[in-house]
């Protein structure tokens, strides 16, 4: 079968190393990932998210409805503000996580994973029963650049109408950029200061405006950077993905997401009650990180041990090529989550020694990060 | 990407990438610059046991980029003599160096001549990955 092409493929074809994922043609990389990586964690990188689910929910009802569909507040966004949340089945399992902006009272915008287009728009359709709003998926009618590191507003405000450091963390406004009439948003997936840009109206069939911007940001100093990168980055900052650490079969409670449930909101939502019950009883396992104390690479689907007993599987690991360290996330009983307590991972045959360290994020943030002090 | 891998001639080859270079009466074990350009970026090495009794096409050890693991498969059967520990501070010296410094280790064969007639010479490995490139 055929891969999709996204917006900025034509320059994925030339420079990248490009794969399938999830039906998408991708890079994993166009010079390496640590190269890559630590581009993003020193200075700026660009990502091509146009892959990604981009859903405008509008309509009198707007907010009732995907305060029904998302466990975070949507009611308390006020008009230009974005919020990153779950959505959950009635049973409290992870349908996606995505973020939600209100452009109007009655306008939102709905970003959501790659991986789960088909999934996700057939779910918040199915949802809108008994509310008036409509949804347009414009994922194939819009593109989507991430530009992320501590050096993104400076790279970016260089090719852009107006000064995007207006922008705060989590909100969204127009700005053009590269003369084109753009949304850019203060939010990422790499735990950096950074940006995501919607560029609208440019068809993915003819995405002259998409590529245009991505060339002019290559001028300007960003370094393209692929998926090998954008999974290594996450991961570092203790972010979830979707697929790995997150499913239909996870809660947002064990997986340390209860701060996107909003239990204050005086609407039912999906999963709230089984959510409701699961705080009561309380978890039977947690989402924990991990680092290696001897040498090896913790992988997806790799056994934790507390000597003789399986304990835990991870569900995301790697090195972590700004701490120069090996790095996991897994699922123990919740008697494991106190950072320093020992454990063991089976690689192959070996069970090689690690602990339990903090994860959101793992690395130092007075030193990598968002919240970082700028110099 | 580099298209131009090189296979080196005097070596023997598997089909799942590794090579076996014979020198006088121990034979010196990697793998190829095909296998270490599609795993790029070499982060890890797990290096065979020194002294295992090892057989050829058994899993003895892995080399691992940021994204993959890939099994290293002995290409001959015999005793782990000697391994190259400096691939545990420098594994990118497989990148850079596949059928030099990135050698993985020395084994002192025991049915050689048996081992070989399953080997590929240089020509016939080109011919094999030309076949994998897409």
């Amino acid at each position: 079968m055929e891969l999709r092409k996204t917006h900025i493929y034509q320059y994925h074809a030339e420079h990248g190393n490009v794969i399938d994922f999830g039906g998408f043609a991708m890079p994993v990389w166009y010079e390496g990932i640590i190269p890559e990586h630590k581009a993003v964690r020193e200075t700026c990188g660009i990502f091509d998210t146009s892959h990604m689910g981009r859903v405008y929910a509008e309509g009198p009802e707007v907010v009732k409805f995907l305060d029904y569909v998302d466990t975070n507040d949507i009611g308390a966004l006020i008009d230009g503000k974005g919020v990153y949340g779950v959505m959950c089945k009635p049973d409290g399992g992870i349908v996606d996580d995505l973020i939600v902006y209100r452009q109007s009272a009655e306008k939102f915008l709905v970003v959501y994973n790659a991986g789960n287009r088909a999934k996700d728009f057939a779910w918040l359709q199915k949802n809108t029963k008994g509310f008036k709003v409509k949804l347009t998926d414009v994922s194939d009618k819009v593109g989507m650049i991430a530009i992320q590191g501590p050096k993104a507003a400076e790279v970016l405000a260089k090719i852009a109408a107006t000064d995007p450091n207006a922008i705060e963390r989590f909100n969204i406004a127009p700005i053009k950029i590269s003369g084109f009439d753009c949304l850019t948003a203060r939010t990422g997936y790499t735990g950096e200061d950074g940006f995501e840009v919607f560029i609208l109206e440019d068809p993915v069939t003819a995405p002259a405006k998409s590529l245009k911007i991505w060339n002019d940001l290559v001028t300007v100093g960003a370094e393209p950077c692929g998926l090998g990168a954008r999974d290594s980055l996450r991961l570092e900052a203790g972010l979830w993905l979707y697929g790995n650490d997150i499913d239909e079969t996870t809660n947002p409670i064990e997986a340390g997401l209860k701060w996107v449930v909003k239990m204050k909101k005086s609407s039912y939502f999906n999963g709230r009650k089984a959510l409701e019950g699961i705080i009561e009883k309380g978890v039977s396992r947690t989402l924990v990180g991990i680092t290696l104390t001897e040498r090896g690479i913790p992988r997806h689907g790799y056994e934790v041990y507390d000597g003789e007993k399986k304990i835990g599987v991870i569900t995301s690991g790697g090195v972590a090529p700004i701490l120069n360290e090996s790095i996991a996330l897994a699922y123990l009983p919740p008697e494991y989550k106190e950072p320093g307590k020992e454990v063991q991972v089976k690689i192959r045959t070996n069970l090689v020694k690690g602990k339990i360290v903090k994860h959101h994020p793992f690395y130092d943030e007075s030193k990598y990060g968002w919240k970082r002090v700028k110099a | 990407m580099t298209d131009e891998v090189k296979v080196e001639t005097g070596l023997y080859y598997t089909n799942e990438h590794e090579w076996a270079k014979p020198s006088e009466d121990i034979v010196v074990i990697g793998i190829s610059d095909y296998a270490q350009s599609q795993l790029h970026e070499i982060v890890y090495v797990e290096l065979p046991k020194k002294d295992a009794a090892i057989a050829q096409g058994e899993a003895i050890g892995a080399v691992e980029s940021v994204k993959a693991v890939s099994d290293f498969y002995s290409p001959v059967t015999g005793t782990v003599f000697e391994v190259n520990e400096a691939l545990m501070d420098s594994p990118e010296k497989i990148n850079s160096d596949p059928y030099g410094e990135g050698w993985i280790a020395k084994v002192k064969p025991s049915n050689w001549d048996a081992n070989v007639a399953k080997l590929m010479d240089a020509e016939k490995y080109k011919q094999h990955i030309t076949t994998l490139k897409h």
